[in-house]
């Protein structure tokens, strides 16, 4: 389901040794290769080679360094495996690995070998490999037709498709048999049954007919390919029809090969109807496979909806300009409908080719045993028998009384097809609805017709009646159910489109990288009605899992280093992996990459263990929210990147500029204070004591003033750090106020400061230490540019979600001329004003700085009659206790 | 009389030369020390009961010195830090000191906590160090035994958590405890997402406790640090 492969990682390169039979000598032509390469000086390993091979062939193993295979311990049979790990960590330049088609033992990292070849690839090591044809997907049922063995060690056919090298090896049959016969190949005895089964010369000849021409194909398709691959794309696209028929399978590898016949595009359709939807468990699997297949062939799955499947696929076609359609004969529903799904493609398409491809009869009997378990299926559910008996109890007991109060046999019919239009609403499936219309009309024929309580009827015209009733009713239940069924269906795509614009709007709503991948683990929880841990993914930083909902901890806490080292291969490999993957298929949770265009930003980890796996919609409508949000954090996390930068130039600037102010306003006060110093100590007793009183109060102003800017520019070197500097907590803003009125100038306690909150409670998020310095800053500039006994206001409001903050005072006000550039650095009101005191002018500017690093602003109001107001906003912290 | 042994450890010449005068002046027993190894000498050799102590020493950290003290002591530690050192000061009291000062500090706040802390070892040997079943501070009144607190005689009708953060407090008087102290006592956790709950419960707590008359402000609020209980 979840296998895509991107070009960007495919590094090393991969030549692939292809031979029509086991013999042909494989292995032996990719170990001449390797001691080739090897006299060149290459840095040559051997992965794996198969153990049962011929004695001449692991001559050549000599000179040659291999890598120990890995024992597996699977039911007590130690089995050897290609240690991938060691592969890697040894790192040479190329690697043999035998056997390009090996299923791995369970537990192994991936499912197939050729997985693991793609790693290996992906990690810029070249590998050789061998494979056969009959192990080519697309070829599998060609090759079966004409040996009659079925194949079931498969790989997709693009693995060989894109190795950059394919070397056929290459023997006439004759000579073939004859090592076969001189016990080369297999032992003797194994060589005598081998002969009469599988290597007769007629297979022989046209496997490697198949060999040669599949080799041929793929030299044309690369030629065609790197010429012009969209021209020769856009000419055909074929699509085929995806069913959970087991003969679907075939219909989907003819497709294949028509799609690598024709270079064309390649799409797998299905329609999701009432059918399916209600469907067993058993044709879900066999659906799996097939799309897993499709996939693997390289198709692209989409998926449509709707009850009628021919007019869809259809008008898809039309709409993508599909110009082939493959699909397989059925006559499911033929029954019921004058012409099979193929006809009326064929009538709805228009100039579109239509393909058909027959069943074959294994498959056939298949089928009709599938049906029977099903048919037996939907009548073993207890509670729909219960309400089908229920509801033709009743409608007996109502004809009786009809009866009794003889009222004309037509109530008597009416009500039995009343009854069976009830049982076909209130149950699930056919069944139930066809039971009950034939149950009806013989209890028709029993209690009501002459002579009752027989089945016979003496009335010549009664088997017209009870055909018509038969009809009628089946008619009726199939009606109903049809519109049962796409009420649900259209119920259940409401929900999904629902959701996904609900996440989207939500997404754009998320205050961070965590809050949106919270989100969309809050609704992949909702979907799937399961917890869900999910981690932001930054390259070089551990995953750090959090789960939704948080009581589900154990599902982080079972995590073990297993699991945490399948979550690190989906970010290094941005493929999805474990439970119900093929890729490290152990694992207890599946995990899914949220991706982005600049690759991983998250993972999300879905139990598994436990819980009931997922079906298709669900896992596609997983995706589609992970695709979503992995766009939306890949939006956020570049706009944070250019904050950032925005944020450096921002801090650059301010450190220049404070350097050049304190190098020249720090000798103003440090000059009062020591030259005052030095005026005690030599003259003290000469100064009377008012003077001194004097000259002790400048100091401290002086002093205390430095303090005031030693605080101002500790803020500065706080903000202008690096980012981490703002260390953001819930704050009251009472205790905010109080301790910002603590520490300002001790003038305070002439002037008449008041607190005035809409609500005790209230509570910011905030550096706390910042924002009372630019409270302080805001207390102090009141205190000084107003008289003695002003009123001096600190008030909070909520307004929105956000906290606002004013300071004001009822002062002098602050002259229009100012306003514009009261935020600047450096300036300052008294300038012009020699009796005043100075200022740096840093304060104002610094509760900008101060703001604008929490993400806010401050502005500068008029207080009414008269003052000056500051306001400012802080994100709002709502808390429930 | 009790007269207490005060301990002072700072390195920097001219604060120590102030807290000298101020304790001078106020007639105070103390002795000073200008490093981490002589002050731990004369913690042993002079037994102060009451250490002021400067959390950036040049040889041996602050944080070691609390810890070495509290391994046999439980005097009070007053601790002297600049004012970027935030964090320092959180973990110092989590590590067992009981207040802080932040430079600059005035005279008159260096005094205050002095005395804040004398009274903490007056009131201790007055009661040997065990825990008394009745509290009283001011106006304020806990029975311990029947989990009852009163204000001005009258009962204050507390819910279960702020009962619990009215007993940890008052049984720590005079020491400022720390968020995640609290948190961890109270709460028995130590989240930082919990502190939002815990303010919001500090701040009804000490509505109850003021009812509405400013000279009943028993919890102090120490801005990013954390709480006290203060001594009336």
């Amino acid at each position: 389901m979840f296998e895509e492969y991107s070009d960007e990682y495919e590094k090393g390169k991969l030549k692939v040794f292809f031979g029509y039979a086991a013999g042909v000598g494989k292995t032996y032509s990719m170990l001449q290769a390797a001691h080739r390469d090897k006299d060149q000086g290459k840095d040559v390993v051997v992965g794996y080679i198969e153990r049962h091979t011929r004695p001449d062939t692991l001559a050549l193993l000599s000179g040659l360094e291999s890598i120990p295979n890995k024992r597996v311990d699977y039911r007590g049979i130690e089995l050897s495996e290609l240690d991938l790990d060691g592969v890697l960590k040894r790192k040479p330049e190329v690697v043999l690995v035998d056997e390009l088609a090996h299923t791995n033992a369970p537990g192994s990292r991936h499912r197939k070998r050729y997985q693991d070849i793609e790693e290996i690839l992906r990690h810029g090591i070249d590998v050789y490999t061998t494979v056969n044809v009959q192990h080519l997907e697309s070829l599998n049922d060609l090759v079966e037709s004409i040996t009659k063995i079925a194949v079931s060690e498969r790989v997709p056919d693009y693995v060989f498709d894109r190795a950059d090298n394919v070397s056929l090896v290459d023997i006439e049959p004759d000579e073939l048999l004859a090592r076969l016969k001189t016990g080369k190949v297999y032992g003797k005895a194994q060589a005598e049954r081998a002969i009469n089964h599988f290597f007769t010369k007629d297979n022989l000849v046209a496997l490697r007919e198949i060999a040669l021409r599949r080799t041929a194909d793929r030299l044309s398709r690369r030629s065609a390919e790197s010429g012009n691959e969209t021209v020769s794309r856009a000419g055909e696209h074929i699509l085929v029809c995806l069913s959970g028929s087991k003969t679907n399978a075939k219909v989907i590898r003819t497709a294949a090969r028509m799609a690598e016949a024709f270079h064309s595009s390649f799409t797998g359709i299905y329609v999701d109807e009432d059918e399916f939807s209600n469907s067993a468990i058993d044709e879900n699997e066999d659906f799996q496979k097939n799309i897993r297949l499709a996939e693997q062939l390289g198709a692209q799955i989409v998926t449509v909806y709707g009850e009628d499947a021919a007019e869809k696929i259809a008008s898809y076609a039309k709409l993508k300009g599909i110009t082939k359609i493959v699909l397989g004969r059925t006559g499911k529903r033929g029954i019921f409908r004058r012409k099979s799904l193929a006809d009326k493609i064929n009538d709805l398409s228009g100039d579109i080719d239509v393909y058909i491809i027959p069943d074959t009869s294994v498959t056939g009997k298949y089928d009709f045993r599938k049906g029977i378990r099903k048919a037996s299926k939907a009548a073993v559910e207890p509670t729909d028998i219960l309400k089908t008996l229920s509801v033709i109890i009743v409608s007996c007991l109502i004809c009786f009384i009809f009866d009794q109060l003889n009222l004309s046999e037509a109530n008597i019919i009416i009500v039995y097809i009343l009854g069976v239009l009830i049982t076909a609403i209130i149950t699930r499936g056919y069944a139930c609805g066809l039971v009950a219309s034939l149950v009806n009309v013989t209890l028709f024929n029993l209690f009501f017709t002459e002579p009752r309580y027989t089945l016979t009827a003496y009335d010549p015209s009664y088997p017209i009646t009870f055909l018509c009733m038969t009809i009628s009713s089946i008619l009726a239940s199939t009606l109903a159910n049809k519109v049962k069924n796409e009420a649900t269906l259209s119920a259940q795509k409401a929900y999904y489109l629902e959701i996904l614009m609900n996440s989207s709007k939500k997404f754009s709503e998320g205050r961070d990288q965590e809050d949106i991948i919270q989100i969309a683990a809050v609704q992949i929880a909702s979907i799937l009605s399961r917890p869900v841990a999910y981690s932001l993914y930054y390259p070089e930083e551990e995953l750090d899992f959090k789960v939704y909902p948080s009581e589900h901890q154990e599902i982080v806490l079972q995590m073990d280093s297993h699991e945490m080292a399948v979550a690190t291969w989906v970010t290094k490999n941005n493929k999805h992996a474990g439970a119900t993957t093929d890729t490290l298929s152990d694992a207890d949770n599946l995990y899914l990459s949220v991706r982005s265009s600049q690759g991983v930003m998250g993972v999300v980890a879905i139990p598994i263990k436990n819980y009931d796996e997922l079906d298709n919609e669900e896992k596609n409508l997983t995706i589609s929210l992970l695709d979503e949000c992995g766009v939306v954090l890949s939006r956020r996390r570049l706009s944070e990147e250019r904050k950032a930068i925005e944020m450096e130039t921002q801090r650059e600037r301010l450190r220049a500029n404070l350097l050049r102010a304190i190098s020249h306003d720090l000798r103003t006060p440090l000059t009062s204070i020591s030259g005052n110093a030095v005026m005690l100590m030599d003259n003290g007793d000469k100064f009377s004591e008012e003077k001194k009183k004097e000259i002790y109060n400048s100091i401290y102003d002086d002093a205390m003033w430095l303090v005031e800017l030693t605080e101002n520019l500790l803020s500065i070197t706080r903000i202008e750090n690096g980012t981490i500097n703002l260390h953001m907590t819930s704050e009251l803003m009472e205790d905010v106020f109080e301790e910002a009125i603590a520490h300002v100038d001790r003038k305070i306690a002439d002037y008449n400061v008041k607190i005035d909150l809409k609500d005790d409670l209230l509570m910011g998020r905030m550096d706390v230490r910042l924002i009372v310095q630019v409270i302080v800053n805001l207390l102090n500039n009141a205190i000084k540019y107003t008289p003695k006994g002003t009123d001096i206001t600190l008030a909070a409001e909520k307004i929105g979600d956000k906290l606002s903050v004013t300071i004001s005072d009822n002062g002098p006000g602050i002259r229009d001329e100012f306003k514009e550039h009261i935020f600047d650095m450096f300036y300052s009101a008294e300038i012009g004003r020699a009796d005043d005191r100075r200022g740096l002018g840093l304060g104002l500017s610094l509760c900008k700085s101060i703001l604008q690093a929490h993400g806010e602003d401050i502005i500068l109001l008029d207080n009414f009659p008269h003052g000056a107001a500051f306001r400012f906003t802080l994100p709002l912290e709502e808390i429930n206790v | 009389m009790f007269k207490p042994k005060i301990l002072v450890i700072e390195d920097d010449p001219a604060i120590l030369s102030l807290v000298k005068t101020t304790l001078e002046t106020q007639d105070y027993m103390f002795r000073t020390a200008m490093n981490g190894k002589q002050g731990l000498m004369d913690i042993l050799s002079y037994n102060p009961d009451v250490l002021v102590l400067d959390l950036g020493l040049p040889d041996i950290s602050g944080m070691e010195i609390i810890g070495k003290i509290r391994g046999w002591s439980n005097m009070p530690i007053i601790i002297i830090s600049a004012r970027s050192e935030d964090e320092d000061k959180v973990e110092a009291l989590d590590a067992g000191a009981d207040d802080y000062l932040t430079k600059p500090f005035s005279i008159d706040e260096f005094l205050a906590r002095v005395r804040v802390a004398i009274r903490r070892v007056k009131t201790e040997n007055l009661h040997g160090g065990e825990a008394s079943s009745i509290y009283e501070n001011g106006s304020l009144k806990i029975d311990y035994v029947a989990g009852c607190v009163y204000v001005d005689g009258e009962e204050i009708h507390l819910t279960p958590m702020e009962y619990r953060l009215v007993d940890l407090l008052s049984k720590n008087t005079g020491k400022v405890l720390t968020h995640n102290y609290i948190l961890r006592e109270v709460w028995g956790s130590q989240l930082s997402s919990d502190i939002p709950s815990l303010r919001v419960f500090m701040a009804t707590l000490r509505k109850k406790l003021e009812r509405g008359n400013p000279d009943n402000k028993f919890i102090q609020t120490h801005v990013g640090i954390g709480y006290r209980m203060i001594r009336k």
